[in-house]
């Protein structure tokens, strides 16, 4: 009934050494949602943004964009399909400006640096950063450099973009002004994959659906309020003993 | 035959001096992953350093090594506490580039004080060999092996057994972990650098009675370090030591099969081959 | 951008014109060798910034393209090729030649690209010493592009076209979409990678274009030195000069190779006794007080100094941050 899912991970392991630091993993994805991998620290979820976006490929199962496989794909081929990302520590391109930042992002639809000026800055306004344009990105703080990983994201125009730990390090405010910015942008037509160590209000918020990760393995599925309650989820964060706080 | 092997006996012999100077580079870029390209330079210093104690005081080199060695150790601490440390956040490119401003200064700097003359050591033992069935050594470089290998194992071992060497192999696994565990970064960097110059010294030192000296001298000895350090994975020291051997063996049977020149040119060729197909060595570990 | 209205154009233009009319200052040919060689290696500096300043990719190998065009200019006309074509063919060669060694090199990261060029540009010293065809170490003697009694005054103006070629194509490169995606490798290869950018794909486009200008300027240079040897075309010693010269001044920028270029080469002339002597010690200190103190060279500090006075964030966009990144 539904159209073509617009991702799908298909039984995927990714190894390193002896180490699965993803393990058979599956999952579909729908166009205009807003997924949110969750999972404790080193659950893996840094390494399925990593497959998605092709700067690793995996070594067993399938990943497939739009019904297309893009397991063996280069990075900025998986970027020119319309997959875009941002990285959980932060990487700006820092010798140069705000404006100069996101238009790498808009170069990719246009040659001419006017076109790319203008699409930036309906982007920096969208993300209200405009007052932030002729600053070096090497000089700004924690929260506006988020930001702008997601507005040099946005600035490819992509179909799903992968939004790693995009609210940690910020405050609950911070964070929740940003979680309103996200919200919206299936509206443009981008459908959001989300990596958050922690459940916080923000997921619970604006999630679609929640994917639980731990130790490389998918544990839990469903709708944030369902997920939260489970005890395979509530005993991979606090331990076996809690889950019999669930019984 | 016999040729055949007699050449691999003189590059094994030749290839334990290079695995020390191999090894000094390794434990540079393993611990402070800046890749020093004054590496033959200080090697040079060494043996300018062995060199006068042989000229003013009649210091036998193969005694002389050793005061060579600790002065190459105080001033590469000096080195990294002056140049290297301030600018040890900055980009790859610039640290690089520190070192080869090291490297041009240590270079010119000799030739400003001892003149662009080749001098030459000459001792007794240079003039004689050591004998084993069909097969013949120089007892100098008989010498010079042995004090090397005695070199390179204790360094093996320092860096397997004591404190300071765990604290070394601890950083070079992670290095913003290590202030975590008490490790005083400055100062293990620092000694890491200090003894991997002070181990090209050493290794200078010991060549000073076979090569001519001279201020350029170092220079190719900074890209056999390289190759040393690529064939055997960049940061295993114990890899680097091999591959000193390996150079020195294939440095050896070049220059019997197809002359001295093309020595270095297979040296280079060996590098980028290495480069091209197996960045993470020969011998090598993961990390790369 | 209207271009003519620009004050900077017309200051570009007429400082150009000056530069070209610096023969008719100037006394004798000794002095027309020493503007000769201060142009040439300004072109230099702009063509190895495609490289090592925008791309940020330090290539200490770049003496390779200069002595492939230097010696393809002496082997083609050998072959009986008019000297011109001559010379266009060299350029075209050291490009292929840049082409291999960029494949194989732009793989590697950092310090193993600045190895590897090295590694390169020694090895083709090397052959070049010991083949018979490239003289040996003998070396070749090279056809003269311009003879005659003012053959210098002509060289220094084919180095000028050289210099203004150069910066022409830094200046559209820089205002390019393709000058920033060098400027995103440079700054960060995986967010590069991540927004569509075919990173191996460009630095070796910057590495092409680079080689082209540097063997024009090789082979110019060789045809007004008349003979040239390994040792004089193919050293480290050019690679490194190049590559000082462009972080002097200042890498990245437009006008930083040609500042470095003339304050370098400028003050070897000047000093040029002690700098006979230790001209490598020279380089040294210079290379070590940049790195220490101006790593964004001559005209990079300034500019940074400009910006910080004119634009320093407000409150609200730098709450106690911990200063740039450096």
């Amino acid at each position: 009934m539904t159209a073509a899912p617009i991702l799908e991970l298909r039984d995927v392991t990714r190894r390193f050494g002896g180490l699965r630091a993803v393990k058979n993993v599956s999952l579909t994805m729908n166009e205009g949602e807003i997924l949110f991998i969750i999972g404790p620290n080193g659950a893996g979820k840094t390494t399925v943004f990593n497959l998605i976006s092709g700067f690793l490929h995996p070594n067993e199962g399938i990943i497939l964009f739009q019904n297309q496989d893009i397991s063996r794909m280069p990075p900025h081929r998986s970027a020119r399909l319309g997959i875009g990302r941002t990285f959980q520590i932060v990487k700006p391109l820092r010798g140069l400006t705000v404006l100069q930042n996101v238009m790498l992002g808009a170069f990719m639809h246009t040659r001419n640096l006017q076109k790319a000026v203008e699409e930036s800055k309906k982007i920096l306004d969208f993300l209200q950063m405009s007052h932030l344009s002729k600053f070096l990105a090497s000089g700004l703080p924690l929260a506006a450099l988020k930001r702008l990983e997601i507005a040099r994201a946005l600035a490819t125009k992509p179909k799903l973009v992968l939004l790693d730990e995009v609210v940690s390090g910020l405050t609950t405010s911070e964070a929740l002004a940003l979680a309103a910015l996200i919200k919206r942008l299936p509206e443009w037509g981008v459908s959001v994959v989300g990596g958050v160590e922690h459940v916080m209000q923000v997921v619970m918020k604006i999630a679609d659906r929640v994917i639980v990760l731990d130790y490389g393995a998918k544990i839990a599925e469903g709708v944030p309020a369902d997920v939260v309650k489970m005890p395979e989820v509530i005993e991979a964060y606090l331990g076996p003993k809690f889950r019999e706080l669930t019984q | 035959m016999v040729r055949f092997l007699q050449a691999c006996i003189d590059g094994l012999l030749t290839g334990a001096l290079y695995a020390l100077i191999g090894m000094g580079l390794a434990l540079i870029f393993g611990v402070m992953r800046i890749v020093n390209f004054a590496h033959g330079a200080f090697m040079m210093a060494g043996m300018y350093a062995t060199y006068v104690l042989f000229d003013y005081f009649r210091l036998n080199p193969y005694w002389g090594f050793l005061p060579a060695g600790a002065c190459l150790f105080i001033f590469g601490y000096l080195c990294y506490l002056l140049l290297i440390r301030p600018v040890r956040n900055r980009s790859d490119f610039m640290q690089i580039l520190m070192t080869i401003g090291i490297g041009l200064i240590l270079t010119d700097g000799a030739q400003l004080i001892f003149k662009a003359d080749y001098r030459q050591t000459n001792i007794a033992l240079v003039n004689r060999s050591v004998h084993l069935g069909p097969f013949g050594a120089n007892a100098a470089e008989v010498v010079s092996f042995v004090i090397a290998l005695i070199f390179v194992m204790g360094l093996h071992l320092f860096v397997v057994k004591s404190r300071t060497g765990q604290a070394l192999r601890a950083i070079s696994q992670n290095r913003e972990v290590a202030p975590l565990m008490g490790i005083n970064l400055v100062r293990i960097q620092g000694f890491s650098f200090a003894l991997g110059i002070a181990l090209a010294g050493v290794a200078g030192g010991l060549l000073l009675p076979r090569l001519y000296l001279f201020p350029g001298v170092g220079e190719d000895y900074t890209t056999k370090a390289f190759v040393m350090v690529v064939l055997g994975g960049m940061g295993s020291i114990e890899g680097a030591a091999l591959g000193g051997l390996v150079l020195g063996i294939t440095e050896s049977l070049t220059s019997l099969y197809a002359g001295n020149e093309w020595a270095l040119i297979v040296d280079f060729i060996i590098f980028l081959l290495v480069l091209s197909f197996k960045p993470s060595g020969i011998f090598g570990s993961q990390r790369a | 951008m209207s271009l003519i209205k620009n004050w900077k154009f017309w200051a570009l233009v007429i400082a150009a014109l000056i530069w070209a009319r610096m023969p008719w200052f100037v006394s004798n040919n000794y002095q027309l060798q020493v503007l000769f060689r201060i142009t040439l290696f300004a072109a230099l500096g702009l063509a190895w910034d495609l490289v090592g300043g925008y791309a940020g990719q330090l290539s200490l190998g770049h003496a390779a393209f200069f002595g492939v065009g230097a010696y393809g200019l002496a082997l083609f006309t050998q072959l009986s090729i008019p000297v011109w074509i001559s010379l266009f063919l060299a350029a075209v060669v050291a490009t292929l030649v840049a082409a291999v060694i960029g494949i194989i090199s732009f793989r590697l990261r950092g310090p193993y690209f600045a190895l590897a060029t090295i590694a390169f540009g020694e090895v083709l010293r090397l052959v070049a010493t010991n083949l018979n065809v490239t003289g040996g170490a003998i070396g070749l003697t090279m056809p003269s592009l311009f003879t005659g009694r003012t053959f210098w005054r002509q060289f220094y103006l084919a180095s000028v076209a050289l210099v203004v070629l150069a910066f022409l194509i830094n200046f559209l490169v820089s205002r390019s979409r393709f000058g920033y995606y060098l400027m995103a490798i440079r700054e960060d290869e995986d967010t590069a990678s991540a927004v569509g950018i075919n990173t191996p794909r460009c630095k070796l486009q910057s590495l092409l274009l680079s080689a082209f200008i540097t063997a024009l300027g090789g082979a110019l240079y060789a045809s007004a030195f008349q003979f040239i040897v390994p040792d004089s075309v193919l050293t480290l010693d050019i690679s490194i000069q190049v590559s000082i010269i462009a972080m002097l001044g200042g890498a990245g920028t437009l006008l930083g190779p040609i500042i470095g270029s003339a304050l370098l080469l400028g003050s070897q002339e000047v000093f040029k006794n002690q700098f006979q002597e230790s001209h490598l010690l020279i380089y040294g200190v210079l290379i070590v007080i940049v790195v220490l103190f101006m790593p964004e060279g001559i005209v990079g500090g300034l500019q940074q100094l400009f910006r910080k006075r004119a634009k320093s964030p407000s409150a609200s966009a730098q709450p106690a941050t911990s200063g740039a990144a450096q």
